[in-house]
């Protein structure tokens, strides 16, 4: 019981607060505007965590990412521009909507089902983690090979796109988690006789090169476009939304289920899971015929599966140190920095720190529900805020975020190079969740390699051994067969292979 | 046609990761050395590369049976001015010490929202106001030596 109050203190002060409220208006006003995404509002809000205490900065980035996924709806109903890319999915259907007239009543549903998404979410995590930790405390490290193994394949797997692409996309960052000295024999490598490079390079100013510079870049590449508000609203925000829940009751706890296992899937983060959700909603609806042109049954589904995602994404990012998504590639960075090494450990800590983690998510998710509702308000403040006067602020944040890590001018040419490498293979359809799981997770999967061929003399056959380690070891090959199993099925069925999800913008 | 030239330079790019790793050290007491994860990483780059490249033949066929007519309709422009933000940077990281970094930050504010068509007055004022709550945050109360530059009187800085 003590460390329950004892983490209940961490969140409920006024510092905490506070940083949980001033990081949730900043996640809505990134979430908000289209082209910049909760990824990127994570990134640049790091240098800044970095200065908080562990509490606090967790706070502000799962607050910030929270807002952001469900800001992103807000201009995909009034525009039809998804704000963030887990909004793309269902961006007709609310836009739709807002062309009837029902725009707020479309946010103030999407409100209700993010909110309800992200407590299942977080219901998920407080129920499962600490279990699952409890079985994680006997791995290894040929349990750990493995499970990097399975979330680098699954990152290839779910992609969106070519696979081929993703695979490439992977040994980018497998290639720049190689950088610095070896861990077994000290060798440096890659280091280019540049001493910063030494310790390997930091991951943050390639977060912000990869998400935030190379939208900068995205954005002035494009052509000038002027923004106006299409569509007036008048429709009150919640007065038909429980109506809508008693209707669409069993899609909330769908999407919310469905979006928390995609989630928690390494390298699928919120988009994923809002693709996935909208296509099953749509195939088990009654009303099928009526998607697509203004349905409110087609963004329950999506809307509650995005933000139940971020959530998700957190189990694995916490009982094992394998992320889930993006976001929590970053987080895992911002906890080793706060000395949380992520892991099962984490759980077995005294201390109310796992709590206070707990606590910030139920906060965060709720503080959604009075912002959120002042955001729908406010809609356009937020919409035509031109981004032809805030991209070049947010570069000046680039900059100076790059160096606040380690005080260093390398990181900042870090940024750029990784920057104009994300550009080009962003421009070329290469996605980006491989490359930062292969950086965040090279590490893992070369020195649980590298020691358990120590401990078993170089017998590769010591991967099987172990009965965990054998059954995962299986798993990441059925998963490397998968897409060859499927295509035999359909052949011996005698089906044409279905078409591709459609790419989020 | 543009798959075709990136197969192409992750083939190049896997190729020289694995020439560097073979000059890495081998351990004595272990079959696996340095250079495992950094060659397996190369050939991958290499086989990805090869078949990218290879499905996309057809691609550069037709490319090159138009006379370079896709080539011709690529919008060259926008790529210039996409790689303006990156000019920039190298631009702070040149000339911040001499200038001070609010000095550099707002420079390039400037000219980034005058690029895209921004009123003089608001962008100046903007990009002025943004440069110096952005130095104050950072270096007053996150304590990040930003570079102040000789430029500018250290007295100006000092409040």
């Amino acid at each position: 019981m003590e460390p329950f109050l004892q983490g209940l203190g961490m969140v409920f002060n006024a510092q905490t607060l506070l940083v949980i409220l001033a990081a949730a208006v900043f996640g809505l006003f990134v979430g908000a505007i289209p082209g910049l995404t909760a990824t990127m509002a994570v990134a640049l809000l790091v240098p800044i965590t970095f200065y908080m205490d562990s509490t606090p900065a967790i706070a502000a980035i799962v607050a910030t990412s929270a807002m952001a996924i469900f800001a992103g709806d807000i201009p995909g109903t009034y525009l039809n521009i998804p704000g963030t890319p887990a909004s793309a999915a269902y961006v007709g259907e609310s836009h739709r909507l807002a062309q009837l007239g029902r725009a707020r009543e479309t946010l103030g549903t999407n409100l209700i089902c993010s909110v309800i998404g992200g407590l299942f979410g977080t219901l998920v995590l407080v129920l499962v983690s600490p279990s699952l930790a409890e079985i994680a405390l006997n791995f290894s490290s040929f349990e750990y090979f493995w499970l990097a193994l399975l979330g680098l394949s699954s990152s290839i797997f779910i992609a969106i796109g070519s696979r081929l692409k993703a695979f490439l996309s992977l040994t980018v960052g497998l290639l720049l988690s190689t950088v610095g000295l070896d861990m077994m024999s000290g060798a440096p490598r890659f280091t280019f006789g540049i001493p910063d490079l030494m310790a390997g390079i930091n991951f943050i100013p390639v977060m912000i090169g990869m998400f935030a510079l190379n939208e900068i870049m995205m954005f002035y590449g494009t052509k000038n476009e002027s923004r106006q508000v299409p569509v007036t609203a008048r429709d009150s925000v919640f007065a038909s939304v429980p109506g809508h829940l008693r209707h669409y009751w069993r899609n909330v706890l769908r999407g919310s289920s469905l979006g928390t296992l995609i989630g928690a899937l390494p390298g699928a983060g919120a988009d994923i899971a809002a693709w996935i959700a909208y296509a099953l909603g749509k195939s088990r609806s009654k009303h099928k015929e009526k998607y697509g042109s203004g349905h409110i049954e087609g963004i329950v589904d999506a809307s509650s599966a995005n933000n139940s995602g971020i959530s998700g994404a957190w189990v694995p990012a916490l009982v094992f140190g394998i992320p889930g998504d993006t976001i929590t590639a970053i987080v895992i960075g911002v906890l080793y920095m706060k000395g949380m090494n992520p892991g099962p450990t984490i759980f077995m800590e005294g201390g109310g720190q796992v709590y206070a983690l707990f606590t910030v998510f139920f906060v965060a998710n709720l503080i959604m529900l009075p912002l959120g509702y002042l955001a729908i308000r406010a809609s356009k403040v937020f919409i035509l805020t031109p981004r032809k006067m805030l991209m070049p602020v947010i570069l000046s944040f680039c900059i100076v975020g790059a160096f606040a890590i380690n005080n260093s001018v390398t990181d900042i040419w870090i940024m750029l190079v990784i920057g104009l490498v994300a550009f080009v293979l962003a421009r070329n359809d290469f996605p980006m969740a491989p490359a930062i799981l292969g950086l965040v997770l090279g590490g893992t999967l070369e020195n649980s390699f590298m020691s358990s061929m120590l401990k078993s003399n170089g017998d590769l056959l010591a991967f099987f051994e172990r009965p965990i380690s054998a059954a995962l070891g299986a798993l990441v090959i059925l998963i490397w067969f998968l897409p060859l199993l499927l295509r035999l099925m359909r052949r011996l069925r005698g089906r044409p292979a279905p078409q591709q999800t459609p790419r989020s913008p | 046609m543009r798959d075709f030239l990136l197969g192409l330079a992750f083939v190049i790019g896997g190729g020289v990761v694995i020439a560097v790793a073979r000059t890495y050290p081998t351990m004595p007491t272990l079959q696996f050395g340095p250079s495992l994860f950094p060659s397996l990483i190369g050939a991958g780059m290499v086989l990805g590369g090869a078949i990218l490249a290879l499905t996309r033949l057809a691609s550069v066929k037709t490319a090159w049976r138009s006379a370079g007519g896709a080539l011709s309709a690529y919008d060259y422009r926008g790529l210039a001015i996409s790689l303006v933000p990156c000019a920039l940077i190298v631009f702070y990281i040149l000339a911040s010490d001499t200038l001070g970094a609010p000095l550099c930050m707002a420079l390039g504010m400037l000219l980034l929202m005058l690029i895209r068509g921004a009123k003089l007055w608001l962008a100046l004022l903007v990009s002025i106001v943004i440069a110096v709550v952005i130095y104050l945050l950072f270096s007053r109360y996150l304590l990040i030596p930003l570079p102040e530059g000789t430029l500018l009187p250290p007295s100006l800085l000092a409040w």
